[in-house]
């Protein structure tokens, strides 16, 4: 019986929760008006409220005015804590979210900015989605909060309503309002952990370049982040006190090309998950590359963020592996 | 939500002790001292050791039931009111032990705030409401300190004062709604339960008299009474309040017979005069009330014993007002059944020898005729006795030690020494007490009744008169019992060594009167009356609780509009424009957040060219005003002035239609 009656509950919430503004996305900014705010209170609060009534019940029957003033004292104190609740939240505008996309899997940091008159001191906010929250404090009517959402699959992700809460004053209630961004926020596919080493490009223009791999020791320079950390000279960063790596000699195809239809045999979300690890190599040592999808214009060839950002797009955007099959 | 409790920091836990502590402050100092100390100290003492770590849950399971024994111990294991107030004391004492989270601290401070309660309930003094409101106030402060915690914004803490300013405004604008409900809450005419009463009595007025005990109560100088006559008012030396009277005497001690109080009260013949009267009576341990004489009928609420003794049905343990009405007598209780008789005529065997040969030498030598008894003994005192309050502990006769050797005392003395005569004399006879006289306050315009006050007397029967007053000790020294030594006033502030001139004396309790006008004396018929004077005839409870409901939701759209107030434009210009701005908005040419007013003139005169000229005016001048440096008064005003003035709408529509 109680099992019925907490998934009846939970059922009523989750019916309240559709039924509380906002009911759809919205596209921000958004300021929060007196009829998107709610205010309820909290346990202590809760617990307040019954002390309360019992310091009444006393004092009216002992017919004790002071104790009845004390607690009349009490409660309007606490009566204008959640018309403070309230108005913490009223007026506040949240202005933008943003967030780097992240490959699946990584917490996405979902920022949120929110602006306000800076009339009045609104401190200690929370932002919840899920079961992260952050902590939004607007200094000069400005204040930033960063969430780490958790990301489970490539593409899309739609921000679920945020809720921006506090309990402040004096923690009696809980005034929230929620915002639903519509900006939807991308997920890239997860890389996978191991696999093949990059195909080696062809073309006309193949060009000799400096490989930190190969075989002929051509000389030794200083360590970027990224380099392998076979490539490192150990030796003579031992003598120099600093990290050197080796670079080789190795004639190259320049370009590489990151095909599709090459990467038969595997898994559909396997191939995206090894042409995102490739993309990544391929950045990492500085090669131009090329990514044919199927259906889609060749992207590239090219390199640097932009590219990068392109090709894991297109990649996270391919659609599901029924999809891709019919 | 069932995440666990954030652990306290040492700031917030500094807080919410603190605000503990004051709340405590003032129950502890209603206790009996010795309970107070000990309480105070171990809370202080706990509060130290676990300022680190909990105390082991052994420990402190023992501290508790120590502190509950003890305290039960020092009420002889009665529960009572103020046995209830010490056990809630020593558990807020014992609290902090186990105050480590967020929650603990927050349900910690929820119980504190009952100590205050449990404060009023013992006494409601200034110095009680100060301390418990202070601590009620610091409750609040540490509560607002416990949501910073929770709130995660650890950064920036508001300061002391911050904190102080916000608990403040919260309560102030409260207030409305708190006063509101204040007076026009219906009230409970008859409580719904009883109250507890005390067990470990404070001195005062009892059923009992013994030597020695009434000399703290005579140097005591805290009003007990105050009356207001209406009509006739009686004489000093006929201000006699009528209190417990005492017919047993064990050869120390007198005491009120209980079971008086089964029968009706003794019939009376009253004289002509009648005085009309109302009594604020301070909250006091006993039921027993006192009245002017004899009452022509007791006041709702109270019943009369045999004796004329008055008994309020509920216990004084806060102010009440009663209205009286009283008369001398002419004949009281003229035929005295035999065995009240035997009563009146007891005396303990072997106690006192002197004294009972005296009386009994009178009856021999005047005959049967008491008044002649009764005037010789009067004659005796006057001439021979002397009125102190230091008089040396007496021993086991002391009504002997007191005639025949020290021939001083005070009130206790005479009467018990005069009423052991008559009784030898065969004269019934039985020790009244109460109070005697009053102070008139000028400033206030009523009668002050104080502890010092206290009295005792005697009432001695005589055939075809019943019980006739006599009082031994006004025979002796009349100023000093009537009150009519003007620098009675001043002694009680004998503080300040040299005398505080009366008017002090008057300011202090008639403001003391008034707010137990206001506040404290506050009751079903005090609301009645009150709504009386506003017009508002026969007020039921429906009636009130509407009265009620509208004032208090006038005073919540106070409070929303004053909060909403905070957080408009401060700036007047500011405010006329951006409402300007709002009227451009419903016809569709409102001013996006990023435009300038420059652009947004542009804009309209593009989209209603009819607009522009007005509009534009008002941009410049709105510029020159916001960016030209000086503002001078004059010109605000009037470009206020325009702002609200403009309308774009039916200029939109002939725009429109050219």
């Amino acid at each position: 019986m109680p099992l019925g009656a907490r998934r009846t509950g939970r059922r009523v919430a989750a019916r309240l929760l559709a039924w509380a503004r906002p009911r759809h996305p919205e596209t921000l900014p958004v300021t929060f008006d007196r009829r998107r705010v709610y205010v309820l209170p909290t346990r202590f609060g809760l617990f307040f409220a019954v002390l309360l009534l019992a310091m009444w019940l006393g004092a009216l029957n002992y017919n004790n005015n002071p104790a009845l003033m004390l607690g009349l004292l009490l409660a309007g104190a606490a009566n204008t804590s959640l018309l403070t609740a309230h108005l913490q939240l009223t007026g506040l505008q949240v202005s933008a979210i943003d967030a780097e996309p992240v490959p699946a899997g990584a917490p996405l940091e979902l920022r949120i900015h929110a602006r306000a008159d800076p009339g009045r001191a609104r401190r200690g906010l929370r932002v919840d989605s899920g079961d992260s929250s952050a902590v939004l404090s607007l200094t000069g009517g400005n204040g930033q909060a960063t969430l780490a959402l958790p990301t489970h699959r490539r593409g899309w992700l739609d921000v679920e309503r945020l809720r921006i809460s506090t309990t402040r004053p004096l923690g009696l209630a809980r005034a929230w309002a929620y915002v639903w961004p519509d900006a939807p926020l991308l997920v890239y596919p997860a890389p996978e952990a191991n696999g093949p080493p990059l195909p080696e490009g062809s073309g006309a223009n193949a060009l000799a370049r400096l490989r930190p791999s190969g075989d002929d020791v051509h000389h030794l320079r200083s360590y970027r982040r990224g380099d392998a950390r076979r490539a490192i000279a150990w030796k003579p960063s031992a003598r120099r006190d600093t990290l050197l790596v080796r670079e080789y000699e190795q004639p190259m195809g320049a370009d590489v090309v990151l095909d599709w239809r090459q990467l038969s045999g595997i898994d559909y979300e396997a191939r995206i998950r090894r042409l995102a690890r490739w993309i990544d190599e391929a950045e990492r040592e500085g090669r131009r590359y090329r990514l044919d999808l199927p259906g889609q214009p060749p992207l590239g060839p090219g390199s640097g963020p932009q590219q990068r950002h392109a090709c894991l797009r297109a990649l996270a955007l391919l659609p599901g592996a029924s999809g891709a099959r019919a | 939500m069932a995440a666990p409790s954030p652990r306290l920091d040492p700031q917030s836990r500094a807080w919410t002790l603190a605000a503990a502590g004051l709340c405590l402050l003032p129950l502890l100092l209603q206790l009996p001292a010795l309970l107070g100390v000990g309480v105070g100290v171990t809370a202080l003492l706990v509060a130290a050791v676990s300022w680190r770590r909990p105390l082991h849950a052994v420990v402190r399971v023992l501290l508790a039931v120590i502190l509950a024994i003890v305290v039960l111990w020092l009420s002889h294991f009665a529960i009572g009111r103020d046995t209830g107030c010490a056990l809630l004391a020593a558990m807020l004492a014992i609290k902090p032990a186990e105050t480590f989270t967020l929650r603990d601290a927050r349900s910690l401070l929820g119980f504190a705030l009952f100590a205050p309660f449990a404060t009023f309930l013992l006494d409601q003094g200034p110095l009680s409401l100060v301390l418990s409101l202070g601590g009620a106030a610091l409750a609040l402060a540490a509560l607002l300190r416990l949501a910073e915690l929770e709130s995660g914004d650890g950064l920036q803490p508001l300061s002391a004062w911050q904190r102080f300013n916000v608990v403040w405004k919260l309560i102030a604008i409260g207030l409305p709604l708190a006063l509101a409900a204040f007076w026009l809450f219906p009230r409970l005419a008859t409580p719904l339960w009883g109250v507890p009463e005390r067990t470990m009595a404070r001195p005062g007025l009892s059923d009992r008299m013994s030597p020695g005990e009434w000399v703290d109560l005579l140097t005591d100088d805290t009003t007990v009474l105050r009356v207001q006559f209406f009509g006739r008012t009686p004489d000093r030396s006929q201000m006699y309040w009528r209190g417990p009277v005492l017919w047993n005497f064990d050869g120390r001690d007198w005491t009120q017979p209980s079971w008086l109080r089964a029968y009706p009260p003794a019939p009376v013949r009253r004289a002509n005069l009648v005085w009309d009267y109302s009594l604020e009576v301070e909250p006091g341990d006993s039921r027993q009330l006192v009245a002017l004489d004899l009452l022509n009928r007791p006041p709702d609420g109270t019943d009369l014993s045999q004796d004329h003794g008055l008994f309020a049905r509920r216990s004084l343990d806060a102010l009440t007002r009663w209205r009286m009405q009283s008369s001398p007598p002419a004949a009281f209780e003229a035929s005295l059944p035999p065995m009240l008789r035997r009563m009146a005529l007891a005396l303990p065997a072997g106690y006192n020898p002197r004294s009972v040969a005296l009386g009994r030498q009178w009856r021999r030598e005047v005959g049967a005729d008491d008044v002649a008894v009764v005037q010789r003994a009067m004659s005796m005192i006057r001439r021979d006795f002397a009125y102190t309050l230091s008089v040396p502990p007496l021993g086991r006769d002391s009504v002997d030690e007191f005639l025949f050797t020290q021939k001083a005392g005070f009130c206790e003395h005479f009467s018990s020494a005069f009423v052991v005569l008559m009784r030898a004399a065969g004269i019934p006879a039985r020790v009244v007490t109460g109070y005697v006289g009053g102070y008139w306050n000028q400033l206030g315009g009523y009668w002050q009744v104080r502890r010092s006050d206290a009295h005792a007397w005697a009432e001695v029967w005589l055939p075809n008169r019943g019980w006739v007053r006599m009082d031994p000790t006004a025979a002796v020294a009349p100023d000093r019992i009537y009150d009519t030594l003007a620098d009675r006033a001043s002694a009680a502030d004998s503080l300040f060594g040299a005398s505080v001139p009366a008017p002090v004396f008057d300011v202090t309790d008639w403001l003391r009167h008034g707010w137990n006008d206001f506040a404290l004396g506050f009751d079903a018929n005090r609301q009645r009356e009150l709504l009386r004077h506003l017009g508002v005839n026969d007020v039921d409870t429906g009636k009130l609780a509407t009265l009620f409901l509208l004032v208090a939701l006038g005073a919540i759209l106070w409070m929303a509009w004053l909060t909403a107030r905070a957080e408009r434009e401060r700036d007047p210009v500011l405010r006329a424009w951006h409402r300007m701005g709002r009227r451009y908005a419903r016809i569709g040419l409102g001013r996006a957040p990023h435009e300038t007013a420059d652009a947004w003139a542009e804009r309209v005169r593009i989209a209603r060219p009819s607009l522009e000229t007005a509009l534009r005016q008002l941009s410049l001048r709105f510029n020159n005003w916001r960016y030209a440096g000086d503002r001078p008064g004059r010109e605000a005003n009037a470009l206020i002035a325009a702002l609200r003035r403009h309308r774009p709408g039916t200029h939109a529509l002939h725009g429109d239609s050219r």
